[in-house]
């Protein structure tokens, strides 16, 4: 039994350290910068990669050598991504960062697939480092234990620079109040390139000590990011201290699942971060300072370019223009036509389902894939065990949704921004293992070969088999679903400005625009903001449900965090707090992947370096390039959220940013 | 407070809004519904091409078996567009699915409906495949998939679907009978835990239990999909070597690579015999660098076999490809287009129901002699074998050793427990 536990601390360490490289980086960056970076996990390939080419040519014995120098190159791309695009970003919403860290993602990772070939690599160890020993009956190999003691070390040397160095002190001080900071006469900007150049090369260094352990491979940076954020969360952001713990946690919490509960392998710290963010809001070691820095909301105009009726009139040409698209499918395009906006508009609700949240009330769900796999899911099981009729599952999906968003947003909502954003991820994971692991779900595979019929009590018509003659035109399937998701669309878009004109959606705007006051009026802000996520699931449960009656299939990976990430991408694209801007995000993210991947195979290259641009240079979304472009093209001052700032007009010492300007001129 | 700039609309007036919609619809769709038949769809018997999609995982973490299948998808065209045994051309376009089923049928919609493809080839990942399964059904397309999961020529089977991947259940036989044979019966596994572990694990039970009468299930452990720490299980595995003759392992990918790395540096390869599925995968081989050292594996290919044409096959890839040698995924990828042309000549139609009629039972002359993809479940009837990766003379590389073949015959199910019904 001892010599079992032994053996469990020793498998638990080995993983553990490497969680601690990999979570200190990450944490320290969001701790000063409030940086969300996602990139973190391609900068842990890239210096794997780094190692492997270091390696190559010398043999295993260049090891020791790539262990120092693979992450000083790390180090030194981690700064010049800093200098040349988080810069750019500060003092606006760390929203930002998601996008330009998902660009990020897209653009390295593409270049290691560019650079070196796809598949798994072994990265050759010295000689010393091979083998195992056994002490007590317990057995570990000598590269863990290589891992184990040189990983602490490194983890106690970045303690040590924290806590006994000038350079740490002021870094430490930053991740507490960066404004005293600046206050004290210190240029606490200088200090950020140092940092995020120190996070990479952490980094780095975690990627080729694991990369040594198991292997290397272009998706092994996606492979740890969401156990890396767990931990930082679980620790408290901008914590080092809760990183170490945090990493140690997991790693020995992971181990003895295995052992034991096999079963809860997979959710296991999902499970463990959820219950001490319930306890805990900020994590273990975490405190509530970091967030009062995290800037104003990022939101689309409004007030806008256009007039009210112009806008109305353009929405109106729009979803004509929209029902005019099958008409021409077959003769004037393929009918490919109407397949690829089917998915714009699916994801266009979905889209527009988060920004009812994340536009209004500042809630950032990045486990809004749930509600979109709950509805396929509930569509797809609907459709097998209860009715037929599309109706029915898709009136099954909508309340199942909305019945789920409630008990996520009663658990959820009570903690805040980035916490929420990870909570509301852990319960996604929860749900994408779930679906693996049960079998009326289809396990890994999913549900396929399902069919319905638009009707009810059995009355009814399959698309396939009916078409709608419009003088030489015919409509039939897949151009009939077509009507039928864009009127879900046109439906929810019309119940959404609704409920936002109401009383209900003034106090959200008031949420949106000041918590606290809204508070100190009297308005118990929990409970709408619960509304808002209930409405928010609801929509994205009806969005799920439409892809599976489309694709007559449903399979776990819906409910990917990457779609969660991606729908994110959407909202921000288009304009947050507009709900029309999302729509447009996902026509622009899907044309632009359409365009891309029939142009060049390194499409992810390209939407990649369009985000990064994107958000440095059009904050505000797509539906605030007109106030942009207004200036230009009518010779006259924008009247949009974002013109620049006035320096007549701005009291403010520091340079205002687009969106604290955007904010100060809202429309209250 | 204001309501803002957006324009007032009163409840009333949305609901007005909408029921209206709903009016204008269904009255539309009451004047003028027909048949779709009505539509038209033509077909023609002369032709001088025809358009196949490829569709592939080439980004993600299959990305290195997509490029191998695809560069064996383009040597058979390259091949058949040269030759004077067929009087048509194949055109293609690529098409990056991105391991995503919801992408494969995006993408897949695409290559019918705007390219005009009348047959599909790829897709490695099982969801995927299963999904392009359907889509193949709904859109009358004949398609070629290269996942290994039994259901695909099994429950999920349909008329539109003829695979020359060979499936785990073919596998799974000669694994079970060559470890009940070689090893024992006492097995303990380790598995990645989703379809495809699951399925290793039914399939070479069912078939153990039917081997021995002795026959033992020592234990079983499990890892997530996509798992890169193994030491739990290891250590797991190792308290229960000395009760067990054999580990049989139902994992691939990444995953086994890392664990039979992790395996050997722990030493576990000394302390129990190590039975593979995929093992014998190249990428697998240059994954796991010496943790592939003595391992056991069954065997789907190896550019070494001299059956059917495989030989002219190797030299026509490594002189296509700058010497690069073919593995499994290529030659699944080779063959899959070589059989689906020889349906389209022998039906003298690019009407992929015609072919799909035709394939059936057809025999064919493949890089393993005489194949067909059989009547009742559409699978070619490909021989198996048990190999054994051993330290290469030269390199790093584990070298594969044949240890014994399985007929196609004997490999596959019989027709009665696939459970395709077509």
């Amino acid at each position: 039994m001892a010599s079992e536990l032994l053996q469990l601390l020793v498998d638990g360490l080995t993983i553990g350290v490497v969680y601690v490289l990999l979570a200190a980086g990450l944490s320290v960056i969001f701790g000063v910068m409030n940086v969300i970076n996602f990139a973190h996990g391609e900068l842990f390939a890239l210096g794997a990669y780094f190692a492997l080419a270091l390696i190559a040519p010398f043999g295993g014995s260049a090891f020791f050598v790539a262990l120092f120098v693979a992450p000083l190159l790390v180090g030194i791309i981690g700064v010049g991504i800093e200098r040349f695009t988080v810069r750019p970003l500060y003092g606006r919403n760390p929203l930002y960062h998601i996008l330009l860290t998902f660009g990020l993602v897209l653009v390295i990772n593409d270049l290691i697939y560019l650079i070196w070939e796809p598949g798994s690599v072994t990265l050759p160890l010295p000689a010393v480092l091979s083998g195992s020993i056994t002490v007590l009956d317990v057995t570990a190999s000598v590269y863990n234990l290589f891992i184990i003691v040189f990983g602490a070390l490194m983890a106690v040397a970045v303690w040590a620079m924290f806590e006994f160095t000038k350079y740490g002190l002021i870094v430490r001080a930053g991740a507490q109040d960066r404004q005293m900071v600046r206050n004290l006469g210190i240029d606490i900007d200088r200090y950020y390139s140092l940092v995020f150049g120190m996070g990479a090369a952490l980094a780095a260094f975690a990627g080729i000590i694991l990369g040594g352990y198991q292997t290397v491979n272009p998706t092994m940076g996606m492979s740890v990011i969401i156990p890396a954020f767990v931990i930082v969360v679980l620790g408290g952001l901008g914590s080092f201290r809760g990183a170490v713990v945090g990493g140690l946690f997991v790693g020995l919490v992971q181990t003895a699942l295995r052992t034991y509960a096999p079963i809860f392998e997979g959710t296991g710290i999902f499970v463990l971060m959820i219950g001490v963010l319930l306890v805990r809001p900020h994590g273990l070691f975490g405190t509530d300072a970091g967030e009062e820095h995290a800037g104003n909301l990022l939101s689309g105009p409004r007030g806008g370019f256009l007039d009210p009726q112009t806008r109305t009139r353009l929405g109106l040409a729009m979803v004509g223009l929209l029902a005019l698209v099958p008409l021409g499918a077959g003769t004037l395009y393929s009918t490919y036509a109407v397949t690829l906006v089917i998915e714009i508009i699916i994801w266009g609700l979905f889209a527009l389902s988060l920004d009812f949240v994340m536009g209004y009330t500042g809630l950032v769900s990045l486990g809004h894939a749930l509600f979109y796999g709950l509805g396929a899911y509930a569509v797809a099981l609907g459709l097998s065990h209860v009715s037929q009729s599309a109706f029915v599952v898709l009136a099954l999906a909508i309340v199942i949704s909305a019945v789920i968003a409630w008990g996520i947003g009663f658990l959820s909502i009570r903690v805040s921004g980035v916490y929420f954003a990870m909570i509301t991820l852990g319960f996604a994971e929860l749900f994408y293992n779930l679906l693996g692991q049960l079998e009326f779900t289809g396990g890994s595979d999913g549900l396929f070969g399902l069919s319905t019929y638009y009707g009810l009590a059995g009355v009814g018509v399959e698309l396939d088999e009916i078409a709608v003659f419009l003088g030489p035109v015919a409509i039939t399937g897949q151009s009939l679903f077509y009507y039928i998701a864009l009127a879900a669309l046109v439906a929810s878009f019309l119940l959404t400005r609704r409920m936002l004109n109401s009383p209900f959606g003034a106090v959200l705007k008031s949420i949106r625009e000041n918590e606290q006051r809204a508070t100190f009026i009297g308005y118990e802000t929990t409970v709408y903001k619960r509304r808002a996520f209930v409405v928010s699931g609801a929509l994205a449960g009806l969005a799920g449900g439409l892809f599976t009656l489309n694709a007559g299939y449903a399979t776990p990976s819906l409910v990917d965090w990457l779609n969660s990430g991606e729908v994110i991408v959407m909202v921000i694209l288009g304009g947050m707090g507009t709900l029309y801007g999302p729509v447009i995000g996902s026509g622009i993210f899907f044309g632009l992947e359409e365009l891309l991947t029939g142009f060049t195979d390194r499409w992810r290259l390209v939407l990649g370096t369009i985000f990064v641009l994107f958000v440095i240079l059009l904050p505000g979304g797509l539906v605030s390039l007109p106030s942009r472009l207004a200036p230009a093209l009518l010779g006259a001052p924008g009247r949009g959220p974002n013109p620049e700032p006035e320096p007549e007009s701005n009291p403010d010492p520091e340079p205002a940013t687009d969106v604290d300007d955007a904010h100060t001129r809202g429309d209250d | 407070m204001s309501q803002g700039d957006t324009p007032q609309g009163s409840r009333r007036d949305v609901l007005r809004a909408l029921a209206a919609g709903s009016v204008v619809g269904v009255t539309g769709l009451a004047g003028c519904v027909g048949s779709p038949d009505e539509v038209g769809n033509g077909d023609d018997e002369n032709f001088d091409t025809v358009q196949f999609g490829v569709l592939e995982p080439f980004t993600g973490a299959f990305s290195d078996l997509a490029k191998e299948r695809h560069q064996g998808t383009e040597l058979a065209i390259k091949q058949i567009n040269e030759s004077d045994e067929f009087d048509f051309t194949i055109e293609y376009d690529d098409y990056d699915t991105q391991l995503d089923p919801a992408t494969a049928t995006q993408r897949a919609d695409q290559a019918v409906q705007s390219d005009g493809a009348q047959f599909l080839t790829g897709c490695i990942s099982s969801s995927s495949a299963l999904a392009i399964n359907d889509f193949a059904r709904e859109n009358e397309v004949v398609y070629t998939p290269g996942a290994a999961d039994v259901s695909i020529t099994g429950e999920e089977c349909n008329q539109y679907v003829f695979r020359f991947e060979t499936s785990t259940a073919q596998i799974a036989e000669v694994m079970a009978q060559w470890t009940a044979d070689e090893l024992g019966d006492r097995i303990v596994y380790h598995i990645a835990d989703y379809a495809y572990g699951e399925s290793v694990l039914e399939e070479v039970e069912t078939r153990m239990e039917s081997t021995s009468d002795s026959y033992e299930r020592v234990g079983v452990t499990r890892s997530d999909q996509g798992s890169n720490d193994f030491e739990a299980f290891i250590s797991q595995i190792s308290n229960e070597s000395d009760e067990a003759d054999a580990l049989v392992v139902g994992m691939t990918g990444s995953d086994l690579a890392i664990f039979l790395s992790q395996a050997r540096s722990r030493g576990l390869q000394n302390e129990i015999p190590i039975v593979t599925t995929t093992g014998s995968f190249r990428s697998i081989r240059t994954g796991a660098g010496d943790g592939a050292y003595d391992i056991y594996s069954g065997v789907r290919y190896v550019p070494e076999l001299e059956t059917g044409d495989n030989r002219e096959f190797v030299e026509a890839y490594e002189s296509e490809y700058d010497g690069d040698v073919p593995d499994n995924f290529s030659r699944v990828g080779y063959e899959s287009v070589r059989m689906v042309a020889n349906g389209i000549r022998e039906a003298g139609s690019r009407n992929p129901t015609t072919v799909a009629e035709t394939l059936p039972g057809m025999e064919h002359e493949t890089i393993f002699g005489p194949n067909e993809f059989r009547e009742c479940d559409q699978q070619a009837s490909n021989p198996v074998w048990m190999g054994e990766c051993v330290d290469p003379d030269s390199g790093d590389l584990a070298t594969v050793e044949l240890l014994e073949e399985l007929p196609g015959e004997e490999a596959a199910p019989d027709c009665a427990e696939t459970g395709c019904d077509l």
